[in-house]
């Protein structure tokens, strides 16, 4: 039996513990911070040493057709497309008359579907541009054999009917709304009639043509012309890969502060740890902590800003479900790994579980994480959970050789300390403060743009 | 285990032919096992913690300046079917921490009264003004709000000492979700004209309410830390932030706990009985195995350290029905998201989990510890461990960690190198022989735990067992 000691209330016969412990030397921690997450992305991001400080990604030359998101901005329940945001649509990408945009942007008609209802059919013909302002919408198609087949999901600031100014055909699918769907449309007659009297949309509609003429591949790369299989003699098509004129430059970013230390607590105060180098350390983990979240938030070169808009998928429900990730993992090869806010996995795994599946686990990195057919999910809380709760799912494949995502720092910035973040001494001011500036050097490009993979509005919390 | 033999012979009409086992085994040895004792277990956590050598005798866990933002959880008083709440408590509602002005609480808990929520009920509208603060005296409450696309999110559970509505004690607002009675519910509720009235007695009131809101305009991180300012991605010349990190002033520091003993032999017997087992060290070994049992009970349960009383309040969850779900796991190691080594409980727990598991068609995969295998979940192996109360409503708590210290996680805490140890940080004293000839030993054993980060350690509460259905 053990008794548990309690304080008696008889006269202490020896020395309490709090007076012994004024004798005794304390163990003491570092200082702690709560901050510090495991920054799997800086972990798995190889990182490209750019000696110039600028980093050109230069591709095969393609002729880009939009296809961005349009913005709206929303008084009560009236909903109004930004004129500027109309540029995305493929056939407006690059147009600069702000008046014809404001003109067209009035004439769009705004339309409420409750679930389930047909917004478009098929065969139906196709006279308006669409465009949803909020709400999801379910693509299908009736297959071969009759049943219905779904072609994908569109959401906010998706569009349809858009693509090309002429062939007046027919809806070659059905739109059916999943959710409360609020849909801005526009006839062709009145993009028509604002077309005759603005001579600038005409031209931009020829040379909108005159892109879609031009030979390419599915991607939209300028072709590079072959023949195959032929018999007899033919010419054969003499061809070069066209390069784009205007590559992408990425510019190493920067996160910084100054570090002040006053010298008598850096000269006194240094038994057993030396404060400057404390304080340093964890200044270093919250600019580190920046860097990540710079990486995946920066309106530059964030991976949620830069995913190409054709990468960027929505789930076929609310919560991200294996089907999903299936789905996002079919974009590319060699996907290397996930990252998901932890929510956003939790969200994942209920789906799973709800299913009667259990992903196997993978080790990266001396860590157990779950996989998805073989791709760890890797946590990152600097993904954003929106006040709605809806998050996003990034997948990338990563490296530069298989054009993938890379990171860019500097080896040798003068006063380095780790690769890519330096600490300067800037000197002692009149106050006999200390100061250091910190800084950390980093960027990140997408190579190819289907290197990374972006599923949104996945939605964390719903039951 | 015994065996019987039917070996009568017919001519054995007087007696017996040979020697019978009973006078055989006057002339042998018997062989003896050492003495077996059902208390001892695997003592997992004492295992799976990394030990931290604490010279002094106290370990100061030193962090990064921290504003709080938890709250804590108001305890009530019943009589009856009333329930009180007891005004120091209402200290543990963030807007309230510190003020001490015992007059004005009291008041303040007079004025909330009693009612009573049935399952189903709304206590609480999505989008409707706070004009009350609700306190849950007993109940399972769901919190309930609308996403994205207009369908229900559920976005956690309160229950038992939990509250909401606290705005109404600041500025007021709109209820960001619906909160709906999962079970019948016992609710105390103080209206805003009421906490206004008093509000408008007390000048201390009004000024610590005052106070706190300046505070809640420090510049801090997510995590209610003292921030460290810094630009980024800028052009240009911008002046830069000078900033520093500052620590706590008071940081927690955790002194080494004991669990001793005192172990008499006499000596008659510790001379005597010697051969084949020294009857001294079985005596220790059985007094230490209890004394280390002890000690693994203490992390667990201790007020001061304990695991279950050290977690932080942000870091306690509730389970979404009651028994304990994959969801609710996934949900737990949504919390300890970073690099969480393992899963703590009962083993009656874990059985209840396997039912839940099977039940949705999931068969986790085990995984593999120092050559044992656990159960696991998501790649985080499930340790059982008794110590883990189970209460007379039947209910028990998951517990996950992370350890270490480089990972900032959870340590134990011992010293090694005191005098006479038997173990690392055990001891085991010669103390006198008395007059009666009885030899006594001080047996003792030193240990705490540290949480060195709050988000080191997460529990799942209110896990069911044994529910049907």
């Amino acid at each position: 039996m053990v008794f548990k000691l309690t304080e008696s209330d008889q006269r202490p016969l020896s020395l309490g513990t709090a007076a012994a412990r004024t004798l005794a030397t304390t163990t003491k921690t570092p200082p702690q911070m709560r901050e510090i997450s495991p920054r799997w992305l800086l972990r798995v991001l190889p990182w490209v040493d750019v000696a110039g400080g600028v980093y050109r990604v230069n591709r095969r030359l393609t002729y880009a057709v939009g296809g961005g998101r349009v913005s709206f901005a929303g008084t009560g329940a009236r909903v109004r497309v930004i004129p500027p945001s109309l540029t995305e649509l493929p056939l407006l990408h690059g147009f600069e008359d702000g008046d014809v945009l404001d003109t067209l942007a009035r004439l769009f008609e705004q339309r409420e579907f409750a679930p389930g209802e047909a917004i478009v059919r098929a065969g139906r013909p196709a006279d308006e541009i669409l465009l949803i302002a909020h709400g999801k919408v379910t693509k299908l198609q009736e297959g071969g054999y009759g049943d219905r087949l779904v072609l994908g999901v569109l959401a906010d600031g998706d569009h349809a009917g858009a693509e090309s100014p002429d062939e007046r055909g027919v809806w070659g699918f059905t739109l059916e709304a999943g959710t409360v769907v609020t849909v801005l449309a526009l006839p062709w007659e009145e993009f028509r009639a604002v077309s005759g009297q603005s001579p600038p949309l005409r031209a931009q509609l020829e040379r909108h043509r005159a892109r879609l003429a031009r030979p390419r591949n599915k991607w939209g790369e300028a072709a590079i012309r072959l023949a195959s299989g032929h018999r007899g003699e033919p010419a054969l098509p003499g061809t070069f890969a066209d390069y784009d004129p205007g590559p992408r430059e990425y510019e190493l970013s920067v996160s910084q502060t100054v570090l002040r230390v006053h010298t008598r607590v850096a000269d006194l105060y240094n038994d057993p740890m030396d404060q400057t180098e404390e304080q340093l350390k964890l200044t270093i983990q919250a600019v580190r902590e920046s860097q990540e979240r710079e990486l995946i938030n920066n309106r530059e070169f964030g991976l949620l800003h830069n995913a190409d808009p054709k990468q960027r998928i929505r789930p076929r429900t609310g919560p991200p479900g294996p089907d999903d990730l299936d789905e996002l993992l079919c974009r590319r090869r060699k996907s290397r790994c996930f990252l998901a806010h932890p929510r956003a996995i939790a969200a994942f795994h209920r789906e799973c579980s709800a299913r009667g599946l259990y992903p196997d686990s993978a080790e990266i990195e001396g860590s157990r994480v779950t996989a998805w057919r073989g791709v760890p999910i890797l946590p990152c809380d600097k993904i954003p959970i929106s006040r709605m709760g809806t998050s996003s799912i990034i997948v990338m494949r990563t490296g530069e050789q298989d054009q993938g995502v890379v990171g860019l720092f500097q080896r040798g910035v003068p006063g380095e300390r780790e690769p890519g973040l330096s600490v300067k001494f800037t000197g002692i001011d009149t106050r006999a403060v200390a100061s250091y500036l910190v800084s950390a050097h980093y960027s990140a490009a997408v190579l190819v743009p289907d290197a990374l993979g972006v599923l949104e509005d996945v939605e964390v919390a719903r039951t | 285990m015994t065996e019987t033999t039917n070996t009568t012979s017919p001519e054995n009409a007087n007696g017996q032919l040979s020697l019978s086992t009973d006078a055989a085994r006057q002339l042998s040895t018997t062989t003896k096992t050492p003495p077996q004792m059902q208390e001892i277990t695997s003592r997992w956590l004492l295992r799976l913690l990394p030990w931290v050598q604490c010279s002094g005798g106290v370990f100061r866990v030193n962090r990064r300046l921290t504003y709080t933002l938890g709250d804590g959880r108001i305890t009530f008083s019943t009589t009856g079917s009333a329930v009180r709440v007891i005004p120091a408590e209402l200290t543990e509602l963030g807007p309230l921490r510190g003020f001490d002005d015992m007059e004005v609480l009291e008041a303040l808990a007079e004025r909330f009264t009693q009612r009573e929520v049935e399952s189903g009920e709304e206590i609480v509208t999505e989008g409707d003004p706070v004009d009350q603060l609700v306190l849950i005296a007993h109940g399972r409450v769901g919190k309930v709000g609308h996403g994205a696309y207009g369908d229900e999110q559920s976005l956690g559970v309160l229950a038992d000492g939990d509250f909401l509505g606290e705005e109404v004690l600041t500025n007021g607002g709109q209820h960001g979700y619906s909160a709906r009675a999962k079970t019948a519910t016992t609710v105390l509720v103080l209206s805003r004209r009421d906490f206004e009235q008093i509000a408008d007695q007390s000048p201390a009131l009004r000024e610590h309410l005052a106070g706190w809101r300046a505070a809640g305009a420090h510049a801090r991180n997510a995590y209610g830390e003292a921030a460290i300012d810094m630009s980024s991605g800028h052009t240009g010349e911008p002046v830069l932030p000078g900033t520093f990190v500052d620590y706590e002033q008071s940081p927690r520091e955790y002194e080494l706990s004991v669990a001793q003993t005192v172990l008499r032999v006499h000596t008659r017997v510790s001379d005597l009985y010697n051969q084949p087992m020294s009857q001294l060290d079985q005596q220790l070994r059985l007094t230490v195995e209890a004394l280390r049992e002890r000690q693994e009970d203490e992390l667990i349960n201790n007020r001061e350290f304990g695991l279950l009383h050290n977690a932080d309040f942000s870091q306690r969850i509730r389970t979404r029905s009651g028994p304990p779900t994959p969801d609710d796991l996934d949900d737990l190691l949504a919390v300890v998201w970073k690099e969480p080594a393992f899963f703590l409980a009962h083993p009656q727990a874990i059985a209840a989990f396997g039912r839940e598991c099977s039940k949705r068609g999931v068969y986790p995969q085990s995984s593999e510890v120092n050559g044992n295998r656990v159960p696991a979940w998501r790649g985080v192996p499930i340790f059982p461990c008794n110590k883990i109360p189970v209460t007379s409503t039947r209910t028990t708590s998951f517990l996950l960690m992370r350890t270490g210290q480089e990972n900032q996680g959870v340590v134990g805490l011992h010293q090694t190198g005191i005098p006479d140890e038997y173990q690392p940080s055990l001891s085991v004293r010669f103390m006198n022989i008395n007059e009666k000839a009885v030899i006594s030993y001080l047996v003792s054993a030193y240990y705490s735990a540290a949480v060195l980060v709050p988000d080191a350690l997460g529990v799942l509460e209110d896990v069911e067992l044994g529910r049907n259905g």
